[in-house]
């Protein structure tokens, strides 16, 4: 049993000395932080791992030989689990506009040194058919979010792209704009260009860029006409040489999928066009569909054990269907496709939670030397309460109870100031700017319309239950110090 | 001659110094019959307050037996002593002893707050209280219940250890030299006032004193050196 005089004194302890304030201040500013500044990362990473799952397809079949054809691998795609599959082309590229300075030249003049160089006209080159590909990913929804992206970091308004509602699907294939925009285009470029301009018909197939690399190049008009070239080596026995070609296309939208590293780098035009950059020109007899991987869209409601087995199944049908003494393909989910990066951001957090663990040490250690000064100075005190009849269990409540307070006390506050933050977190970031030009969470640094906060109430419970534990266990030493004393010793203190 | 409620027999004490062993109680027999007035006389040294504190059990006995109402009390566990401690002995000290941060009234109440729950005091927190607050105007501090030992004289602590020492309602008060910090004046008023209760209800009291006046107030004298209680 502890004794009333335990709570009862720890109290009149706690409140008489106002040094155990900096323990309440210490563990409230510690679990505001781990609250808050979790709350933050864990919406921030929500948020990425929702941009990066929308910006990928459910299955990638990729590390495909040279040289394969989807035709060849299409049998091996029919699975029950499969409801959709498109063919991909990837390679690096260079993109140049015509009429704009230099290939790639940032249109605004900067004092920063720019080494991004996939603004600076090199481009992942994504060749897609528009068909095929709607139907395994969010191509369509990506076109659409692009336009929003940019408006809603400019003023203004930025066109829409129509090359998905092109009717014709020769014309859709290919990503062309309507014909009187690039006619238009061609005027403004000084191209040639029918004189009439209903009897011009599109020729430049279309290319697709990430609202990143537009808002930095600069706002284009429709079918603004862009080089396209391409350096590859030719197979077979040939010398080694690079063969280099270029083609003209027409800016035909942009688009955001959220995936910030995929919108930068990546451009996306019609898979023929990039077939032909390559040289496996459509024309010629001999040439394949060629791919180097293939987008998968699984049946949903698929758990993690059938898309497992799904995967298995694929790669084993796609490797059958490859030419014998071919390296392994694999077949990745969309957290494989993204690993490094995802492990990246996960690694991230778990730093973040190490240092904010850190700050919850040093508060309790905080608690830890109030208690232990108290315990110090109130020698005579334990020896006078051991001389009333309190037994030591009592004597260490005392200080146990003392330390459980200002954990309790800080805690509670931490919790009430780390949920208020969370809640209007947005909202005081938003009156600091309007203010006094303050940001304290920059969203143009990770391009987010609003600061992400997702509060958990396990994650808070888990914190406050620990914070409370934390101080139990500091308040411990000093307490068990305080019952230890010999009494006699502690009323001779001086 | 009433039944013994405070005993020690062939109690021995020793401190251990380093590889020394320091002898200080050797040997001592002393009863304390109920309603008994028993004044320690001694040099500085001779042992009288470790005596003290051995029968109060807040230091155990190298060797030999403390009993109250004839039961052997110095081997039960520490959490036992301290309850017996509670509920048989009163301590008034030199010093006083007052804890600086409560009022008179609380540090009387604490004695009260040691055998009891938290919920079980609050129960009886009123009764408990008036208890208190009568024990104070008892000792004439019944204007200054809400004062804190800072703002008392020595006299006045000294009344409020004395009524701290008897609320809980022990049958033996260990005094050590209850008046060695007072005036003259004032320690005849606190001796007059310890007597009038110890014979109002029937107290054992065991004093510490190198007063040879206060100790011919006192029942018996017991006379210690070196450890051994040589008279008395």
């Amino acid at each position: 049993m502890i004794a009333a005089a335990a709570p009862f004194l720890a109290r009149r302890y706690l409140l008489t000395r106002r040094i155990n304030l900096l323990g309440v201040l210490g563990v409230m500013f510690a679990v505001w932080a781990i609250v808050l500044v979790d709350s933050v990362f864990t919406g921030f990473v929500s948020q990425i791992r929702a941009d990066v799952r929308s910006g990928a397809v459910d299955l990638l079949v990729t590390d495909l030989p040279a040289d394969t054809s989807y035709e060849r691998l299409r049998p091996a795609l029919v699975d029950d689990a499969v409801v959709a599959t498109a063919p991909r082309l990837r390679h690096h590229g260079l993109i140049k506009p015509v009429n704009v300075r230099r290939g790639g030249e940032r249109p605004v003049a900067s004092a920063e040194v720019d080494f991004d160089h996939t603004l600076n006209g090199f481009a992942l080159l994504l060749g897609i058919d528009p068909a095929t590909e709607e139907a395994v990913s969010g191509l369509r929804h990506w076109l659409a979010r692009g336009p929003e992206e940019l408006e809603t970091r400019h003023a203004g308004t930025f066109w829409r792209s129509p090359v998905l509602d092109e009717p014709d699907a020769e014309r859709r294939a290919q990503l062309l704009m309507p014909d009187a925009d690039e006619w238009r285009a061609r005027r403004r470029s000084g191209l040639p260009a029918d004189h009439d301009r209903d009897q011009h018909r599109s020729q430049w197939p279309g290319v697709l860029f990430g609202w990143q690399r537009i808002r930095r190049l600069g706002w284009f008009a429709e079918a603004e006409p862009f080089d396209v070239t391409c350096a590859s080596f030719p197979g077979g026995d040939a010398p080694a040489a690079v063969h280099t070609h270029s083609l003209r296309s027409a800016f035909a939208g942009t688009f955001a999928t959220g995936h910030r590293a995929f919108d930068e780098s990546t451009v996306l035009l019609p898979i023929e066009t990039l077939r032909t950059l390559l040289g496996n020109d459509a024309a010629d007899p001999a040439s394949i569909d060629l791919v180097t991987d293939v987008a998968v869209r699984l049946r949903a409601g698929l758990g993690t054990g059938a898309i497992a087995d799904a995967k298995e199944r694929l790669r084993r049908a796609v490797q059958q269907t490859l030419p014998a003494g071919s390296g392994p393909c694999l077949v990745l989910d969309w957290e494989e496709q993204n690993r490094t990066f995802l492990s990246a951001v996960a690694h991230e957090q778990g730093m973040m939670q190490f240092v904010l663990f850190v700050v919850m040490l040093v508060a309790a250690f905080v608690i830890y030397a109030t208690l232990h000064m108290m315990v110090v100075q109130k020698v005579k005190d334990i020896g006078i309460l051991a001389s009333l009849g309190a037994s030591p269990r009592s004597i260490g409540a005392v200080f146990l109870l003392g330390g459980f307070a200002v954990g309790l006390a800080g805690t509670g506050l931490g919790v009430i100031a780390g949920v208020v933050s969370a809640r209007y977190l947005n909202t005081a970031n938003d009156w600091l700017y309007a203010n006094f030009g303050v940001e304290l969470f920059p969203r143009i640094m990770f391009d987010l319309r609003a600061v992400p906060c997702d509060l958990q109430p396990s994650w808070v419970a888990t914190v406050a239950i620990g914070a409370l534990l934390l101080a139990l266990l500091v308040a411990y030493v000093p307490s068990r110090k305080a019952a230890r004393l010999n009494p006699v010793t502690a009323l001779a203190h001086e | 001659m009433n039944a013994p409620v405070l005993q020690a027999c062939a109690v021995h004490k020793h401190y251990r110094l380093g590889k020394r062993e320091i002898p200080v109680l050797r040997g001592i027999d002393l009863s304390v019959a109920a309603g008994e007035t028993v004044a320690l006389l001694g040099a500085s040294g001779a042992g009288k307050s470790t005596l003290l504190h051995v029968l109060g059990l807040l230091d155990p006995p190298s060797s030999g037996e403390v009993r109250y109402d004839g039961r052997r009390v110095d081997a039960l566990p520490i959490g036992e002593r301290a309850l017996l401690r509670h509920r048989h002995v009163g301590f008034v000290f030199q010093f006083y002893h007052l804890i600086p941060e409560l009022t008179a009234l609380q540090n009387v109440l604490l004695a009260r707050m040691m055998d009891c729950s938290l919920f079980a005091y609050w129960r009886r927190r009123r009764e408990v209280r008036a208890a208190a607050t009568a024990m104070l105007e008892q000792v004439g501090l019944g204007e200054r219940l809400h004062h804190r030992p800072a703002e008392l004289s020595g006299g006045e602590r000294q009344r409020v250890a004395i009524a701290r020492a008897l609320l809980a309602d022990p049958k033996v008060v260990l005094a050590d030299e209850p008046t060695g910090n007072l005036d003259s004046t004032t320690a005849d008023g606190v001796v007059d006032l310890m007597f009038t209760i110890q014979r109002q209800r029937g107290l054992a009291f065991l004093l510490v004193t190198h007063d040879e006046e206060l100790a011919a107030r006192c029942h018996r004298i017991v006379r210690m050196k070196d450890g051994q209680v040589v008279s008395g």
